[in-house]
């Protein structure tokens, strides 16, 4: 039998980091925060490394995600695969909205409208206390039994459970993912990201590719928001402040856009040294602002690519070195200013 | 009605400030087409410096002298040696460097000034109120409003009137031109933004007496400051005045009136502008 081309490479090099991963870190609630955010980093590599969209909105679709399965769980009494879905579907739905209304614009009025909308649910969600707690946050937020048509198949309540929970979710998104990047659909989207123009002159609907990547995109966060709800028993107002947005977006960079695994390597890395050098040094967020400056000048592949051109110097390879991922084409800045005015 | 005049004038106080913030980074991105998420940061510069002199020297004259101009210095180093190396690459890489430089900032006054917020005081010959009939009103906003005013108007004069400005006009119109009739256009972006970041600045310490310097204040004035800028539309002088006053008027106003809609409303005004009107009220499409 064939092995599809989606199971083999870093598909089995994620199977292999999910299967270790409780045994070399110091807690298993690390592990599960690790995958947690590896999930949502996913979403936003989509949007910014297949797409060519830096969102600054991930924290809404995170935040709604944690707050619809927080609701659904306290007020409907539903179950854990029904909030999840729940999740999952709210958060497409407000990726369609804002997407469908940040797309209008490109360049750096898209980025401005997301971080706009990321504001606004902010405050929203500020406002709304009576659905969402307000500054409190939802309080005790259940962790329910995994029900299968009506067959408990886990309590969940051991933190390994929930682990081997998460990590069946996060391998199957990691999966869905690659399918779908490796399909026709994902092509339209890579030509989108390195040349709108064409893409629309070949006669794709960009605008439609471009929704539908957002809605991908939130409702894989919005999932990662709920599982974290659930691992917390809280769903703090933090979740959906553009400080968490920012978060996802650097994991997603430093492990390094264009690679599903590179997601992985970025929420691990920021989650492990945060957690590890936040006890024996509170300010070590400055570290965080060197390395996003030494990515920039150095390693525009992040994490991923490092260990790529390590790979390619590995078997010999001379000259692996590929466009950074991140890109349109590199253009001068002395001609840049005629494209930023069709970026309106 | 002596409330709502006191509600105004509060909201043309905070708007000036906006403004002086929000003119800096407008420039710069008119100039050098580059989005600079690091201007709040020079902004919460700006009032720790204040503090620290008014610390060391009691005096706030000197503050009001030295700190923008520390900052702008600062600002000009960071420029010269960092940012220039970016300016070819995409707009994701510059605002990824510049959100870097924002944490490295915020981190490094933590380490200096703590987490907890620092009070300054109103200087002595600034304490006191104005008594109007009925009306009274604070000397220090009076003077921030006025400062900001002459400020504003000295700013008008160096883009306007001088040289200078007529090549930073000229740049924001076409750079390749300009550094075609041989002027070293690297030397004007390092100018420029060492202006942008000295008026941040300056916002800061004339904001420093009025709401005390706290290391999280950055992000959070970047944050007003691009809903300002967006508004009044990017790379415009007149842009950024209105969009500050109105944005500071809106806050002002709306707070004593539905004080949770206050950021729903300026965020809201934001997202309007950009989806109906993306060069802002004053930007030339």
């Amino acid at each position: 039998m064939k092995i599809p081309r989606f199971l083999k490479g870093t598909t089995i090099a994620s199977l292999v980091a999910v299967l270790i991963l409780p045994f070399v870190l110091p807690s298993t609630s690390l592990a599960i925060e690790v995958l947690i955010f590896s999930i949502a980093a996913l979403g936003c590599n989509l949007l910014l490394g297949y797409t060519g969209l830096l969102s600054f909105g991930q924290g809404i679709f995170f935040g709604m995600g944690s707050y619809a399965t927080s609701l659904c769980l306290q007020r409907l009494d539903a179950g854990l695969v029904t909030s999840l879905l729940l999740a999952f579907v709210v958060g497409g739905l407000v990726a369609a909205v804002v997407g469908g209304l940040s797309i209008r614009r490109r360049g750096i009025y898209f980025v401005m409208l997301t971080l706009a909308f990321a504001q606004m649910f902010y405050f929203m969600a500020y406002t709304a206390s009576g659905l969402t707690g307000g500054d409190n946050g939802l309080l005790d937020v259940p962790r329910p039994p995994l029900r299968v048509f009506g067959f408990e198949i886990s309590t969940l309540g051991a933190s390994l459970s929930y682990y081997v929970f998460v990590a069946v979710l996060f391998l199957a998104i990691f999966v869905a993912l690659r399918r779908i990047i490796h399909s026709p659909f994902g092509s339209t989207l890579l030509a989108i990201r390195d040349n709108e123009e064409r893409a629309t002159a070949i006669g794709y609907n960009t605008r439609y590719f471009k929704i539908v990547a957002f809605m991908i995109s939130g409702s894989i966060t919005a999932v990662a928001g709920g599982l974290y709800a659930m691992f917390l028993n809280f769903a703090p107002l933090s979740n959906i402040e553009h400080l968490m947005g920012e978060q996802i977006l650097f994991m997603t960079i430093i492990g390094g856009t264009g690679s599903l695994f590179g997601s992985f390597l970025g929420a691990g890395f920021l989650i492990v040294v945060g957690d590890v050098l936040s006890a024996i040094w509170p300010r070590w967020l400055m570290l965080l602002g060197f390395l996003l400056i030494a990515i920039v000048l150095f390693m525009r592949g992040g994490l991923w690519g490092c260990i790529e051109s390590l790979m390619g110097r590995f078997r010999g390879h001379q000259n692996t070195k590929k466009d950074p991922p991140l890109s349109e084409s590199p253009t001068g800045s002395l001609s840049t200013k005629e494209e930023a005015k069709n970026e309106r | 009605m002596t409330l709502y005049l006191f509600q105004v004038l509060n909201g043309l106080g905070l708007g000036m400030i906006y403004f002086l913030i929000a003119v800096g980074l407008s420039i710069i991105f008119g100039l050098l087409n580059f989005v600079n998420f690091a201007h709040g940061a020079f902004f919460l510069l700006g009032s720790y410096f204040c503090y620290q002199v008014v610390a060391l020297t009691g005096n706030f004259w000197l503050s009001l002298l030295i700190a923008p101009v520390i900052v702008g210095a600062i600002a000009w180093f960071a420029e010269s040696n960092l940012l220039n190396r970016v300016y070819n690459l995409p707009h994701a890489f510059q605002i990824l460097i510049t959100l870097g430089m924002a944490l490295v900032i915020q981190e490094s006054a933590i380490m200096v000034w703590g987490t907890v917020g620092k009070n300054i005081a109103v200087p002595d010959l600034l304490q006191g109120i104005v008594q109007m009939g009925d009306f009274a009103y604070p000397i220090y906003r009076l003077f921030v409003i006025s400062f900001s005013a002459v400020i504003a108007l000295l700013l008008w004069l160096l883009l306007e009137r001088t040289r200078f400005g007529a090549l930073v006009r000229a740049g924001s119109e076409n750079t390749e031109m300009v550094s075609l009739l041989g002027v070293n256009i690297f030397k004007l972006f390092s100018i420029t933004f060492g202006l942008g970041a000295t008026l941040a600045g300056l916002a800061g310490v004339l904001a420093a007496p009025l709401r005390g310097a706290d290391p999280f204040m950055g992000a959070e004035i970047l944050g007003i400051a691009f809903v300002v800028v967006v508004i009044g539309g990017m790379g415009s002088f007149t842009g950024a005045l209105v969009g500050g006053l109105l944005v500071g008027l809106v806050q002002s106003i709306m707070s004593s009136l539905w004080p949770p809609g206050v950021h729903l409303m300026i965020y809201g005004s934001m997202a309007l502008v950009i989806l109906i009107r993306p060069y802002g009220l004053f930007g030339r499409a």
